[in-house]
């Protein structure tokens, strides 16, 4: 956590220096820079109002980031007790072919949902976004498959891909698109497409609903003027609407893309990882590893070369949330 | 997006003669793409409840059937009775899945409330770090989370109680909770507050009178996302319990298809039956929702 650089403060209003007379600045300077024991001293009542929040937080965030850490340089055999045993873990992980594979898997699947549930949430924000008569009954209706639980998702397109009694296979057997009954689940090459479609599905109501919000705030005016100089619709998209959610695009994006890194519980019961461990990804990798064959040391190692990978993700999540503040400060 | 580039030329020429409504290629464009979104997302949820009213046998029917022949609700009966085995196991999940959520959401409400007026109204030395939380909590694995807070439960001998679900969800909901309530303390003008303490209130008394009031939307919104949040979970609960008395229903939905994995009815019967009360609370209270990410994570 203390790679996260926390000097970009948003600012309590303070007056422009330059305005100031000389003197008042350089009196300022001190005042700003002092001790931070005394600054929290003075605000010790304020601390009051998030001990609550502080105190769980301390316990079931920051002590789990920690003990992991530690525990990857264990062997921990599964009847209890642990040995230190360095790196091993590491180099176990990351000389092993299945790692390699597993990680073209993770690629693959985050990738991909990624950018199609994006394009289609994009696109659904724009369409939505329209008055039209019944505008908030379809909003609702898009947003159930993102309220509806994981486990109950996961079955109902278990169900639709299922090899024998699917409605997908079936329906594309009915129509005569395919001759012999399509395999979804049990392929190892359609596996993946499968699960990406039903996580698409999942996830394009949080960018629709992340991007109308975004929507609302790009000024009328703006649009208006923008039509009156001529532009045509796609023109306005690419010079107005996008520039203006910049940032909450990016913001977007890069939650789904977490997001769909962490993801378990679809593919857990969907697929398990399998067949072959075609859908294997990191999480249900490490999943496995820990609770399943209870090699907690390779597991916890397993969990710190992810949360490396993704420290330097949020190293760009934190660039492009605070560009924002940057752009403001100037204008 | 569903644009053409050529279409939208010929605009200009006709908007002298029709100016109301000219007809366009890509609003028409625009409604395709809309049927198909809605059809993407209806068509599971229908094909769950349709099968949850076929028989056993019907629902293996070749080809798919989209009407029930003989449409039976001898499943929801089975599930939604006390009077037998199966029936007392899922009504048991969902009275332990409605205790999780509403401790959940109830706790988290009382914490992040405060915390949430503290970020918006103080200025204290390390006040920026609710952002960086919000962020680790949205950054890390699941699963960097998972074996430790599994030994600490352990530890405190937590596992197999529904207190390990309750902290575990309060904890990892109140980041967001507290930004997103923060949004809508921010909109609330202090000079509010100021009156009402000029008038002899105390900060407490000007809190609850004057700010909670306005912000209840706020409130009600964070509250929901939490509920759903709690009722959803899927992998601490799969984890942390054991005992099959404690289950949650997604958990517990897991159990039912590994003992009758070819009742596909029954299993989208139940599916339904966990997805109605959230459906229902989202839809009823979206326009909260909305405005509180409008106002909270996205305008700040």
């Amino acid at each position: 956590m203390s790679t996260v650089p926390l000097q970009h403060e948003p600012q309590p209003p303070l007056p422009p220096e330059q305005a100031l007379p000389e003197g008042s600045a350089r009196r300022r300077a001190p005042e700003r820079q002092r001790n931070i024991l005394l600054r929290i001293r003075d605000h010790w009542a304020d601390y009051l109002y998030i001990a609550p929040a502080l105190l769980v937080m301390v316990v079931v965030i920051g002590y789990p980031l920690v003990y992991t850490v530690y525990l990857s340089f264990f062997e921990t055999p599964p009847r209890g007790g642990r040995n230190f045993n360095g790196i091993d873990n590491y180099t176990t992980i990351l000389t092993s072919e299945r790692f390699w594979m597993v990680t073209r898997n993770t690629f693959n699947w985050t990738i991909f949902s990624t950018l199609f549930a994006f394009l289609l949430g994009f696109g659904a924000a724009l369409v939505i976004q329209r008055e039209f008569i019944g505008r908030g009954i379809v909003r609702g209706i898009l947003l159930i498959p993102w309220v509806i639980s994981l486990v109950a998702a996961a079955y109902v397109w278990r169900w639709l891909y299922h090899s024998d009694y699917g409605l997908i296979g079936g329906m594309l057997q009915e129509w005569g698109v395919t001759q012999e009954r399509f395999v979804f689940l049990d392929s190892t090459r359609w596996v993946m497409p499968s699960l990406i479609v039903a996580n698409v599905w999942k996830e394009f109501p949080f960018v629709m609903i992340m991007l109308l919000a975004g929507l609302q705030t790009v000024p009328d005016q703006l649009m208006r003027a923008a039509r009156v100089d001529g532009a045509n619709s796609w023109n306005q998209f690419i010079h107005v609407t996008v520039p203006h959610l910049k940032n909450v695009i990016v913001i977007t994006i890069l939650l789904l893309f977490v997001a769909n890194l962490n993801s378990f519980g679809l593919i857990w019961i969907m697929t398990g990882g399998g067949p072959a461990y075609a859908s294997q990804i990191w999480i249900v990798e490490i999943y496995t590893l820990a609770f399943r064959s209870l090699r907690f040391g390779l597991a916890s190692a397993f969990s710190v070369i992810l949360f490396l990978f993704m420290l330097s993700i949020g190293y760009f999540y934190v660039r492009a949330m605070t560009s924002g503040d940057r752009e403001r400060g100037h204008a | 997006m569903s644009v053409q580039p050529g279409q939208t030329q010929a605009e200009p020429r006709r908007a002298p003669k029709r100016r109301k409504r000219p007809f366009r290629t890509d609003q028409l464009l625009g409604w395709v793409f809309l049927a198909f979104l809605l059809a993407y997302a209806v068509i599971p949820m229908l094909w769950m409840l349709s099968t949850s009213l076929k028989t056993q046998f019907g629902a293996l029917q070749q080809p798919p059937r989209w009407i029930p022949e003989n449409p039976t609700l001898a499943q929801y009966r089975l599930l939604l009775s006390p009077f037998n085995d199966v029936g007392r196991d899922f009504l048991r999940y969902l009275l332990n899945s409605l205790w999780v959520s509403t401790a959940t959401t109830v706790l988290g409400v009382l914490v992040a409330v405060p915390a949430a007026y503290a970020f918006s109204r103080f200025r204290f030395p390390g006040r920026n770090a609710l952002f960086f939380t919000v962020l680790v909590r949205n950054m890390f694995p699941l699963v960097v989370f998972l074996i430790p807070l599994f030994i600490l439960m352990k530890n405190l001998h937590l596992v197999n109680t529904h207190w390990s679900l309750i902290i575990t969800y309060l904890t990892f909901g109140l980041p967001l909770s507290i930004w997103l309530l923060k949004g809508f303390y921010d909109n609330i003008p202090p000079q509010l507050e100021q009156a009402a303490r000029i008038d002899g209130a105390s900060r407490f008394q000007a809190f609850w009178l004057i700010v909670m009031p306005l912000s209840s939307p706020g409130i009600i919104a964070t509250a929901i996302y939490a509920f759903i949040q709690a009722w959803n979970e899927y992998v601490y609960a799969t984890t942390f319990l054991t005992d099959d008395r404690l289950l949650t229903l997604p958990v517990g939905l897991q159990r039912f298809f590994a003992e009758y994995s070819t009742n596909w009815p029954g299993l989208m019967a139940a599916s339904f039956i966990m997805s109605v009360p959230v459906v229902v609370m989202f839809l009823l209270l979206q326009k909260y929702f909305v405005r509180a990410l409008t106002e909270g994570a996205v305008k700040s």
